[in-house]
């Protein structure tokens, strides 16, 4: 059985396996293998394993299954080896020959979850989560650790709030500019104040903001091997978003793993490139990444108040394999006072789902405990991190609050969002 | 933003990016993925090809060789490197001995001597010429470090020396080790504590007991020390197989500094093509997600590696190419010319002198010697005009050039 279609992704992937001189500097980088006997590391699990994988054959090795996702492998690879993608496909392979466990179906339905939780019902369904009694219940049930982060549901969604508003003036008059916001399920669902500060951002800077409708990204699917799922999801986006792409809108996102997807992890991992696909990955932006190029463009206002405060910053690995640096803290730098501390930790553990399952969670902790060192030692009572999951990662882990940066830019505009 | 762009993130890119950041430029470190301080065993050789001090080498390529890269730069700028480089690692408390007047013959882990010029301190008790037994010790699960052979291939050249195998501590056994493994264990005073036991039981008549290059990332120097009190010997370090502690060691304290002075380093941005006009480079393009990164240049140092390190790429049609920025490249004109025909051929083959011709300021050149842009340097392996591997000048030769590069860049240097 194929499940994945004949592609030219694919013979790249192939190919790179032969650029692998076995160095191991991937397994030595490796967030999982260093905490875990479970997980041999990327070299064997990717280019070394890969040559035992056939579609005729079943898959040879478990393992892949403990790869986390997390793309450092990627990122330290002298001879560019695509190990996180190899990895992928492979769980993928394992997903189709023997099934995916109802927990995973579940919580890789971010979009669903969200739709169920959000709303005025929210303090109930938050009430529940919390109530460590029933976490016990679906732990032994379903394999969701009882330990591990949940966001909670917000009483309200963000798309109703941006529906509900009245519109507002763009603050440079009619530039005529627009942008489209891909807010991802965290925004929508349970951090709508993440979202209003990318429009008041975005709309300080003169730009009319668009919200067409949009599904999941698709990311929790494709690291829980649901490819069939993923590939809904993303065609469904590339019909919503390729109208504004093809017109050169582009489109902006603060959650870095919904904007890697759209930008790459999608259409590479389900071998889909079609025009509009292109088209869609060509124009998706990370907000700093937006925010960064109107700057050396110098169309970015810099009305910034002054915020004299040195806080520790993750630049999470979904950001990192943007492979576009540090956008954030190139924007945040323009802040009089402000300064952003690296963590120089790789990996926070969660990887989206990952830390949510109860054989992986105290991986997941593990993985983690340097950054959440890291943080708790930088003695600031808030740490700043762009992606949602390891904000929360980083809360539950570390002890502090963690916010998106694009909230202390916000702050720093003088915006009340 | 940041306009002084580095690119690779070896040697000779990190020293470049040291002395730009320190320069207040504030560089930006791009590289394609780690750098080749993670494959090489750490050590500067700065000349290793015969008996010559690497001084004395030094001051006769000079006059001899105009081409080489220690001619381009003189040897006030290798000297003014080493100062740098020894200044910045005795900060970081890794400090390297030795110098231009002699060579230190150190042990490899297959029990051949090699020559290096300066040596993490934790390497500095295996100067085989140091005299007495030598204990060469290790662990049947690190694969490629075999002590017995070691020992064996050391005694045939009149080295007196023993291999044994160690007992892994049960409460550390794993299923997989790498050197990594290893060196997060030595970090653990109860694991050393253990293989400092086992060291003082196995030790017989050595004065000095060599080990895998695993002792630590955090602080090697505490570890030494603690193995040495455990053990009763001096206690030193054997270079590995990839990936090398002592090099990702040397990284950090280079990423440390560079970062306190400044910089940056984004690592996974292979750098694919640079554009300019009238002598200038302007722009530079990185390989990203869905499109490339786009970055306005002042200033660029290329340190992106030879053939062995990807900056120089050769392909069947015979065609040699700089990778990064396309700059012309000296090398064989012919791909017959490329090898000797012995593997072994003491002239080494003509295809690693391949690399990009520059002037005394590093900058590179065409085919008629005409500066290609006037805003680059090129430091390192990427360079031609030497046998790096056979001359074993590699590690000084990126040391320095790349010392040289950065200063160049940052009007440091009339």
């Amino acid at each position: 059985m194929t499940i994945i279609p004949e592609d030219h992704i694919e013979q790249s992937l192939e190919q790179s396996l032969d650029h692998c001189i076995k160095c191991n500097i991937c397994t030595a980088a490796c967030p999982v293998s260093a905490v875990t006997d479970l997980f041999p590391g990327p070299k064997y699990v990717g280019p070394q394993a890969q040559r035992f994988r056939h579609e005729r054959q079943s898959s040879p090795d478990e393992s892949v299954d403990y790869c986390s996702g997390c793309r450092v492998c990627n990122e330290v690879c002298p001879t560019g080896v695509r190990i996180a993608e190899l990895n992928a496909r492979a769980r993928a392979r394992l997903a189709a020959e023997r099934g995916i466990p109802l927990r995973n179906r579940l919580i890789s339905r971010s979009g669903l979850i969200g739709r169920l939780g959000a709303g005025p019902h929210a303090p109930l369904a938050n009430a529940l989560l919390g109530f460590k009694p029933l976490r016990l219940v679906i732990e032994r049930t379903l394999g969701i650790a009882r330990e591990a982060p949940l966001p909670a549901f917000s009483r309200y969604t963000f798309r109703a709030w941006f529906h509900r508003r009245r519109a507002p003036q763009t603050t440079n008059g009619a530039s005529g500019r627009q942008v489209v916001y891909f807010h991802g399920c965290s925004a929508n669902y349970y951090e709508p104040w993440i979202g209003k500060a990318v429009v008041a951002v975005l709309e300080h800077n003169g730009f009319e903001v668009l919200l067409p409708r949009q599904r999941c990204c698709g990311l929790p699917l494709l690291s829980n091997g649901d490819f069939a799922a993923a590939r809904r999801a993303h065609e469904a986006n590339v019909a919503f978003l390729a109208p504004y792409a093809l017109r050169n809108i582009p489109i902006v996102g603060a959650s870095t793993s919904c904007t890697l997807t759209l930008k790459e992890e999608a259409p590479e991992l389900l071998g889909m490139q079609s025009d509009a696909v292109r088209a869609v990955a060509r124009q998706t932006f990370d907000i700093f990444e937006f925010l960064r190029t109107l700057y050396e463009r110098g169309e970015l206002r810099t009305d910034f108040r002054p915020i004299e405060r040195t806080l520790p910053y993750h630049p999470p690995c979904q950001l990192r394999a943007h492979r576009i640096g540090r956008p954030a803290i190139d924007v945040l730098e323009l802040i009089p006072g402000l300064r952003l501390v690296e963590t120089h930790a790789s990996c926070c553990g969660i990887a989206g789902t990952y830390g949510l399952k109860v054989e992986k969670y105290r991986i997941s902790m593990d993985v983690g405990a340097p950054l959440f060192e890291t943080v708790r030692r930088s003695g600031a009572d808030l740490a700043l991190c762009d992606s949602e999951t390891c904000r929360w990662q980083i809360s539950h882990g570390a002890g502090v609050a963690a916010r998106h940066p694009v909230e202390i830019l916000a702050e720093a505009y003088g915006l009340v969002t | 933003m940041r306009t002084t762009i580095v690119i690779g993130a070896g040697l000779s890119g990190l020293m470049g990016a040291l002395a730009l950041a320190e320069a207040g430029l504030r560089p930006l470190l791009l590289a394609k993925g780690q750098g080749a301080t993670h494959w090489t065993a750490g050590t500067i050789d700065v000349w290793g090809a015969d008996e010559r001090s690497p001084r004395e080498a030094l001051q006769t390529i000079i006059t001899s060789r105009p081409g080489h890269p220690y001619a381009l730069i003189g040897v006030h700028a290798v000297e003014e490197a080493i100062t740098r480089f020894r200044a910045l690692t005795e900060a970081a408390r890794y400090p390297y001995v030795g110098g231009l007047e002699r060579n230190v013959l150190l042990p490899t882990a297959a029990g051949a001597l090699r020559p290096a010029a300066l040596l993490p301190v934790t390497m500095a008790a295996g100067d085989v010429r140091l005299g007495g037994e030598m204990l060469i010790a290790g662990f049947r699960e690190l694969r490629d470090f075999y002590p017995p052979f070691i020992a064996a291939n050391l005694a045939a050249q009149g080295i007196a020396a023993r291999g044994v195998y160690l007992t892994m501590p049960p409460a550390f056994r794993r299923r997989e080790y790498t050197t990594v493994t290893f060196a997060r264990m030595f970090d653990d005073p109860a694991f050393r504590s253990e293989i400092g036991r086992q060291l003082r039981a196995q030790r017989g008549n050595a004065t000095r007991i060599g080990l895998p290059a695993v002792l630590g990332l955090r602080d090697p120097l505490e570890v030494v020390a603690h193995m040495q009190n455990e053990s009763g010997a001096q206690v030193f370090e054997i270079p590995t197989l990839p990936p090398s502690v002592p090099g990702i060691r040397l990284f950090t304290l280079f990423q440390q500094a560079i970062e306190r002075a400044g910089g940056r380093l984004q690592i996974g941005s292979e750098v694919i093509r640079g554009e300019g006009q009238d002598r200038r480079l302007t722009t530079i393009w990185s390989e990203a997600a869905a499109r490339q990164q786009e970055h306005r240049v002042e200033r660029v140092l290329l340190a992106t590696g030879g053939i062995a390190g990807g900056g120089i790429r050769t392909d069947h049609a015979g065609i040699v190419r700089e990778t990064a920025l396309d700059l012309p490249v000296r090398a064989p004109a012919n791909r017959a010319d490329w090898f000797a025909p012995r593997f072994l051929d003491p002239h080494g083959h003509a295809i690693y002198t391949a690399g990009v011709a520059t002037d005394a300021h590093l900058r590179p050149l065409g085919a008629a010697d005409e500066v290609i842009y006037d805003n680059v340097a090129v430091a390192g392996a990427a360079l031609g005009g030497a046998d790096t591997v056979r001359e074993r000048s590699r590690s000084g030769v990126s040391l320095a050039t790349g010392w040289a590069a950065g200063r160049i860049l940052a009007g440091l240097v009339s």
